[in-house]
């Protein structure tokens, strides 16, 4: 029986064995710096700091999931677990070096899209304000697309059910739809738009008529005002005659024009002739006057005046 | 044994069938503890089985390697192309290059890994069935062959293992010169990318089921071989032997791996 060994040995390439070794380390240490890069991936060597996030509902966030700033990943989801009050705690390791990011003004917020897993995000509006402190808890805000489709989808039922409720038969829509056709198939009959007013060609037919009427009145009226011996040639009669009667009153205001002023000739004079009396008056007062008391004098003289004197009782 | 041979058998035959079977299996998962344990014994080490051990790596690994990986890049390529070109016009390219790694990496590379070391262990047992020393039955013969066939084993498993490896570190790199060029300003984000898919049961998964592949292409050839020098069955058969059983274990460990991870 032969050695196998030995006719490996004989068959065998040039520095088999050196080969076979350099391969072994060459893939122990391929795998080895796999491990590493892998583990650095997952952020096994870097140097963080924890911040919790409280949650109503942490649906969608999962381990190892990222939290970004401005686009950027700045924190990795650690753990999330339920709190005794029945929040969610979302525990975010923040690297060091990415934690000046995040300051104590800043909001958190957890987006869910239509498409795509569950977004963690970092808003801080003031960049200045002081850093967030290792442990720190913050309630974090949720912004769920897909929590807005059922309300959607209810407004947008109500928008159908009013669509259906107008566009049923018996509906106010259709009704005046109904209508403005009957108009407009009025409007086209043979009275047309007389028709549609009046709501049928029979009324239209009785407006015409009267129509007809209304002018064989107007001929006949035409007839008696502006025809031969009409109310027309008696009024131009009148106003000929009335003409004369309005010179006749003219001349007579003339005269009456002239008697007036006479009369107020009449007037001035009386005016000064009862300035004169006034004058007069005055005269015949102050002699009244002196006649009284001529006569209050005598009465004191005369033996037999009664004597005017009172007696009081 | 095979399952559909059980139609030709009689009702009163099933038993011993079945036996035959369960022994099968058996003696195969001894030849795979059997490795394992001439693997980690140091006495297994002498300068024969050292150089069996190299000469099996040799052929197994170094030879196949820059072919393997050739092969493997360029349909890893096209892969990665059409999947970022369809992500994109999807408008979801930032899950592109997440699916490229998940399917790539973790699924494919592996298995066509392990296709391909069985195929050419395949070839090398083929080539042993016809070697004077498989028909011999003597004891010392046989643990001859079986120290043989464990150096095979490990060689076969480091086969595997190396080929996953390095095809899985060159789609990485072609993933990464495919989204973001020769630039190294996409490296932070990539590395963020990679380390989400790579959780760590993920990770773990990823390395028992390269490991477990590399196991069932050593072992269940070899146990096959095995089997045909001990009872001459199906030697005459042009089908490799234990082809069935390889391809039957590796999808269940395939699924085992996918169910594990995704459910």
């Amino acid at each position: 029986m032969t050695d196998p060994a030995t006719d490996l040995a004989t068959d065998a390439p040039p520095h088999i064995e050196v080969k076979a070794v350099i391969l072994l380390i060459l893939m122990t240490s391929l795998i080895v710096a796999f491990l590493l890069y892998v583990m650095y991936a997952r952020g096994v060597f870097e140097v963080t700091q924890r911040l919790v996030l409280v949650a109503d509902d942490s649906e969608g966030v999962i381990p190892g999931m990222d939290m970004t700033f401005a686009g950027f990943a700045v924190g990795r989801v650690r753990r999330v677990e339920l709190a005794p009050d029945g929040k969610a705690r979302i525990l975010v390791d923040v690297p060091r070096k990415d934690a000046s990011w995040l300051r104590v003004s800043s909001v958190f917020t957890i987006e869910r899209g239509l498409v795509g897993d569950t977004k963690i995000k970092a808003y801080t509006g003031i960049l200045t304000d002081p850093p967030l402190q290792d442990g720190a808890t913050r309630m974090v805000l949720r912004g769920d697309t897909g929590a807005e489709i059922p309300k959607l989808v209810a407004s947008a039922r109500t928008l159908l059910e009013n669509l259906e409720a107008m566009t049923r038969m018996d509906s106010s829509l259709n009704a005046s739809l109904a209508n403005v056709q009957a108009a407009t198939g009025r409007l086209s009959g043979r009275y047309g738009l007389l028709g549609g007013a009046l709501g049928g060609d029979a009324q239209a037919s009785k407006a015409m008529l009267a129509l007809d009427r209304v002018n064989a009145l107007l001929a006949s009226a035409d007839r008696r005002v502006f025809g031969k011996s009409g109310i027309a040639d008696d009024t131009q009669v009148a106003v000929a005659q009335l003409n004369v009667v309005l010179q006749d009153a003219s001349a007579s205001l003339k005269k009456l024009d002239a008697v007036l002023a006479e009369a107020q000739a009449v007037g001035k004079n009386a005016r000064v002739a009862t300035d004169d009396l006034t004058v007069l008056r005055a005269e015949v007062d102050s002699s009244l006057r002196k006649a009284s008391r001529l006569l209050d004098d005598i009465n004191r003289k005369w033996p037999f005046a009664p004597k005017s004197e009172l007696t009081l009782p | 044994m095979r399952l559909n041979s059980f139609l030709y058998l009689k009702p009163q035959q099933w038993g011993r069938a079945v036996a035959h079977y369960g022994a099968s299996w058996w003696r195969m998962l001894l030849l795979g503890a059997i490795a394992l344990v001439l693997a980690f014994s140091p006495s297994t080490y002498t300068r024969a089985h050292r150089r069996a051990t190299a000469r099996q790596i040799y052929l197994g690994a170094w030879q196949v390697l820059p072919w393997f990986t050739a092969l493997s890049a360029l349909i890893s390529l096209v892969i990665i192309r059409i999947v970022l070109v369809t992500a994109l016009s999807y408008g979801l390219s930032r899950f592109g290059l997440e699916m490229v790694v998940r399917v790539l990496v973790l699924e494919l590379i592996p298995l066509a890994a392990a296709m391909f070391v069985a195929l050419r262990a395949g070839m090398a047992f083929n080539a042993a069935a016809l070697d004077p020393l498989a028909w011999d039955r003597s004891p010392q013969a046989a643990w001859q062959l079986q120290r043989e066939l464990a150096a095979q084993v490990s060689a076969n498993a480091f086969a595997v293992l190396s080929l996953a490896i390095v095809s899985s570190v060159l789609v990485l790199v072609l993933a990464y010169l495919n989204v973001y060029g020769l630039s190294p300003w996409g490296l932070d984000d990539y590395t963020r990318t990679v380390g989400r898919v790579f959780e760590p049961t993920v990770a773990i998964g990823f390395g028992l089921k390269t490991l477990m592949f590399g196991l069932a292409v050593a072992v269940i050839p070899a146990a096959a071989m095995m089997e045909i020098r001990r009872f001459g069955r199906g030697a005459a058969s042009t089908m490799q032997p234990g082809a069935v059983r390889l391809l039957f274990v590796l999808t269940v460990i395939e699924a085992a791996s996918l169910a594990v991870k995704y459910f």
